[in-house]
C-alpha cells in the first residue's frame, strides 16, 4: 500500500480527476473532502462492505424456498405485479449558472 | 424475435427478450455485472429474480418493498441525485434485494441499498432515509400471527 503524509489543506490526486483533500484533523478523526466526477461512486467503506455482503448473501441463498419454476421474462402487462410507486426523493437540480 | 439465451446455473436455459435487458453501468455494489434482466418464476409471486446476463451464475431475488414495508421511501444524496439525473416525471421502479433462508421468518430484505430501475437502466443506491435496515425481516407480522400452531397445547398463555 502506498503511504503518503499530508497536512491539513493538502491534497492527493487519483488519476487526473479525483482530488482528496485533508480538511481537518482532530484527535483520531480526519475529515476528507472528495472532489470527483459524478460517475465516481464514493462510499464509506463499512457501508460498501455491508451492502456487498448482503448482495452476496442474496445471490448465494438456496432457491428451494422460492418458487423455482423455469422463469419467464417479466412481461410488460404483468409489470403491475412489480411496478410500484415507492417515492424516490431526487436531490434538487444543481443551481443554474 | 431474436432472444438472448443464457445458461443460468440456477434456472438452466433461459431466453431473454433483448428489450427487457437492464443496463447497470456501475453493476451491483461489490458484485459487478453490467447487464441484468428481471425473471419472474411464478405469476403473482412477490419475488422476481434479478439475473445477470454476463455471468450466468449470478442472480438475486428482489421484491417490491412497498409490498412489505408501509411508507418505505428512498432518499438520495445530492451527489447520487446529480449522478443519476432522474427527473420527477420519470417513473422509477424500486426493488430491494432479498436473502432467502429455509424459514420464512428468517427472510430479510435490504432497505439500505435499493435498486432503482427506469428507462432500461438500473442503479443500486445507498438510501439516506432514516430507519432503513440492512436486514429487515420480510415476514415478521406473518410469522407472529401464525405462531401458535393449531392443536399446539402449549400455546395457552393468557398474555
Amino acid at each position: 500500500m502506498l503511504n503518503i503524509t499530508r497536512r491539513r489543506g493538502e491534497r492527493v490526486v487519483l488519476g487526473d480527476d479525483v482530488f482528496i483533500s485533508v480538511l481537518e484533523v482532530s484527535g483520531q478523526t480526519v475529515r476528507l473532502g472528495i472532489d470527483a466526477p459524478r460517475s465516481v461512486r464514493v462510499y464509506r467503506e463499512e457501508i460498501w462492505l455491508e451492502v456487498k455482503k448482503e448482495n452476496e448473501a442474496a445471490s448465494l441463498a438456496a432457491n428451494a424456498t422460492l418458487p423455482a419454476d423455469v422463469p419467464a421474462p417479466l412481461q410488460s402487462d404483468a409489470g403491475a405485479e412489480v411496478t410500484r410507486s415507492v417515492p424516490v426523493n431526487r436531490a434538487p437540480a444543481p443551481p443554474e449558472s | 424475435m431474436t432472444t438472448l439465451a443464457i445458461e443460468s446455473s440456477r434456472f438452466g436455459h433461459v431466453e431473454i427478450d433483448p428489450d427487457t435487458v437492464i443496463e447497470f453501468p456501475d453493476g451491483l455494489i461489490g458484485l459487478g455485472g453490467t447487464r441484468y434482466a428481471l425473471l419472474a418464476t411464478e405469476p403473482g409471486s412477490p419475488f422476481v429474480w434479478l439475473h445477470c446476463i454476463d455471468d450466468p451464475t449470478l442472480s438475486l431475488p428482489v421484491t417490491d418493498p412497498s409490498r412489505f414495508f408501509a411508507g418505505y421511501k428512498v432518499d438520495l444524496t445530492d451527489e447520487d441525485g446529480e449522478r443519476l439525473a432522474l427527473d420527477d416525471a420519470t417513473p422509477v421502479d424500486v426493488y430491494v434485494t432479498v436473502v432467502a433462508r429455509s424459514d420464512l421468518a428468517d427472510f430479510t430484505a435490504n432497505q439500505k441499498a435499493p435498486i432503482l430501475i427506469w428507462n432500461g437502466q438500473g442503479h443500486q443506491v445507498i438510501n439516506q432515509a432514516p430507519g432503513c435496515d440492512l436486514r429487515a425481516p420480510l415476514f415478521a407480522e406473518v410469522t407472529d400471527a401464525a405462531a401458535p400452531e393449531p392443536g399446539d397445547a402449549g400455546a395457552t398463555d393468557g398474555v
